[in-house]
């Protein structure tokens, strides 16, 4: 009895699937949108979710992996979201370039923001990133004859591949699940690279990281620029899919902290975490809506707020690394 | 002249945002913490002075004696029941927390009180006095004044008491605190109530100068994150002299530049600050913060 127990924990193992693991999660996320196809309530709520998703693993990387805690990831989302829909609105430029355009827009700002704030320790790295990303609001708002203000822009609907406006659901489902695959693969990577365990050496204890021969410097700037460019891939992806952009909303300390909440609430520094966590926030909210009517904004935000108090304070390690641990009767790695 | 009206039109502002201030970088003395809640705690202040003004016609500076023991309480629970287990983890385990706190006070305000901008409009509200072409408005003044006196009474009961002794030295060194005898929770406890007390007298004076609405919160917060850090994080006078600074450069950019970019120039400032001299400009030394 206990053979077959230990046998079936075993097979339990989130973290490092089997490749038959594999191959039924291709399947079903190939099949998926196509199940879903007469129920489009449910597939927008899953496309939102992959779109999170990929923010928040983007945020993950730089947040979880290097231990950055930045609080203004908000910044890149919008420049993404800006960049794309600017370049296809005056320029007529396809929002495939155009996204392209904001993630190396985003990757620069990344870098920059990453080399003034490298000697800004704790908590002055978090307020750092929240004052940028204020800043870049304001001047959306006020850079009137760039952005419309507060106005926002209206992306026109002009169906086509090349416009990446698409009149079924299912091809924005598989882009957006394609810009998720980004940051975890990434993420799979850095758990099996030197790159990846440089930069986990920098975020657990920086001095020695240092005195063992690692270019933090290098390490932090280079995270920070990648997971701005895949932010700002997932802004651009989001301006598209929804059509219509604002600076209050996209340059919001909201956005930044819901990337935040989604990687802690699935597991900071693991690759599925930031999926789960959005899966979980996304789910929750459609939920929500549907048991008060969308009647008020305010009980979700509550939710999320209590569910963020109620992660810091009970599964600080996130969802992902308790399950793992619970299924696998503590041995082996996160 | 016109600089002369930005000079004192700011410091006056300036002494209510130093009092706001006070309180966190109190709170980030003692407990090493960046408290978020912070700027919805003066939300709440102000939305407790305007239903006691509207509903039981308490006038604000009466209304005071309500306010403070209430926001008291109010630190003392948050602290109690959240912050006291989330400050044993990591600067970022109370940062989150904090956050959560304040995206759930935020969205409470929201539902009870919906998104209307408030404010009490008592017999001071639009009163001003006139000197030659100097203008002052009362309530801004009747704020600065109170302002000054509560700060006045918080550096008396750090310096004077033995709690306030206990708490100064908390924050000096929280381990030979400990050694000498002083509770550390109650130390504490006692900061968090502190602290929010402050923002509450300052949410007080201030609810006949703004209108109150349930995001308020977040404009106050950046202003005093500015402040504190500007002062140095965890310094008391560096608080005060950062926050009638940047009152000063708030309204003199409003003037020049305009009220919706005026935060354009504060942020740059706080972002300069944070690059070239994180310990702030009357800190000595940056602040330990436990990772």
């Amino acid at each position: 009895m206990m053979n077959v127990m230990t046998e079936v924990k075993k097979q339990r193992n989130f973290a490092y699937p089997s490749a038959r693991g594999y191959g039924a999660a291709a399947l079903l996320l190939t099949l998926l949108p196509f199940l879903l196809q007469n129920q489009l309530y449910y597939l927008d709520t899953l496309i939102l979710a992959l779109l999170w998703a990929s923010a928040a693993g983007a945020w993950n990387l730089a947040g979880g992996y290097g231990g950055l805690l930045s609080l203004g990831h908000a910044a890149f989302f919008g420049i993404g979201a800006y960049t794309s829909s600017l370049l296809f609105v005056k320029l007529n430029v396809s929002p495939w370039l155009g996204m392209v355009a904001g993630a190396v827009l985003a990757g620069l700002m990344g870098w920059f923001i990453g080399m003034i704030t490298l000697r800004m320790k704790g908590p002055f790295f978090g307020l750092a990133t929240i004052a940028i990303s204020e800043v870049l609001m304001i001047t959306a708002v006020n850079w009137t004859e760039l952005t419309q203000g507060s106005q926002g822009v209206n992306i026109p609907y002009k169906p086509g591949f090349v416009n990446m406006a698409f009149d079924s659901k299912i091809p924005y489902y598989f882009i957006a699940l394609a810009i998720c695959l980004v940051p975890y693969l990434l993420a799979r990577w850095l758990k099996e690279s030197k790159f990846g365990y440089e930069l986990m050496a920098v975020r657990d204890n920086e001095a020695a990281a240092q005195a063992l021969g690692i270019h933090t410097v290098r390490v932090k700037v280079v995270i920070i620029a990648v997971s701005s460019s895949i932010t700002a891939m997932a802004g651009a992806f989001y301006a598209q899919y929804v059509t219509v952009i604002e600076p209050y909303h996209e340059f919001s300390f909201s956005v930044s902290i819901q990337m935040v909440l989604m990687a802690m609430i699935g597991g900071l520094g693991t690759a599925s975490g930031p999926i789960f966590g959005s899966l979980v926030v996304t789910g929750l909210d459609t939920f929500l809506r549907d048991v008060f009517q969308g009647a008020q904004g305010g009980i979700q935000a509550m939710m999320y707020g209590s569910l963020l108090v109620l992660v810091v304070l009970f599964v600080p390690e996130g969802l992902i690394p308790w399950f793992t641990r619970r299924f696998r009767s503590g041995k082996g790695e996160k | 002249m016109i600089f002369l009206q930005l000079l004192i039109s700011g410091i006056l502002i300036g002494g209510v945002y130093a009092l706001i201030s006070l309180g966190l970088t109190l709170i980030f003395g003692v407990m090493r913490i960046v408290n978020f809640v912070h700027g919805d705690m003066l939300m709440v202040a102000m939305y407790l002075s305007y239903w006691l003004f509207t509903l039981y016609s308490v006038e604000l500076y009466t209304g005071l004696f309500l306010v403070i023991p209430v926001l008291a309480a109010l630190g003392a629970l948050i602290y109690w029941g959240v912050i006291r287990f989330a400050i044993r983890r990591s600067h970022e385990a109370s940062i989150l927390a904090t956050i959560g706190i304040s995206i759930v006070i935020q969205n409470a305000a929201l539902l009870l009180w919906s998104s209307d901008y408030r404010s009490v409009h008592n017999e001071w509200a639009t009163h001003s006095l006139q000197w030659g072409d100097l203008r002052i408005s009362a309530p801004l003044l009747i704020a600065f004044i109170g302002a000054l006196l509560v700060t006045g009474l918080v550096f008396a009961f750090l310096h004077y008491t033995y709690l306030g002794k206990a708490i100064r030295a908390a924050s000096m060194d929280r381990f030979a605190a400990i050694l000498m005898g002083v509770n550390p929770q109650r130390i504490f406890t006692v900061s968090f109530a502190i602290g929010t007390a402050l923002v509450g007298v300052a949410g007080a004076l201030l609810s006949s100068v703004y209108a109150v609405h349930p995001t308020l919160g977040t404009q106050f917060l950046l202003i005093s994150f500015v402040v504190v850090v500007l002062g140095g994080l965890g310094s008391l006078r560096g608080a005060i002299l950062g926050g009638l600074l940047i009152g000063v450069v708030e309204t003199v950019s409003a003037y020049f530049i305009g009220a919706s970019m005026k935060q354009l120039v504060y942020l740059l400032l706080f972002l300069v600050i944070l690059i070239v001299k994180p310990a702030g400009l009357f800190g000595k030394r940056i602040p330990e913060v436990n990772q």
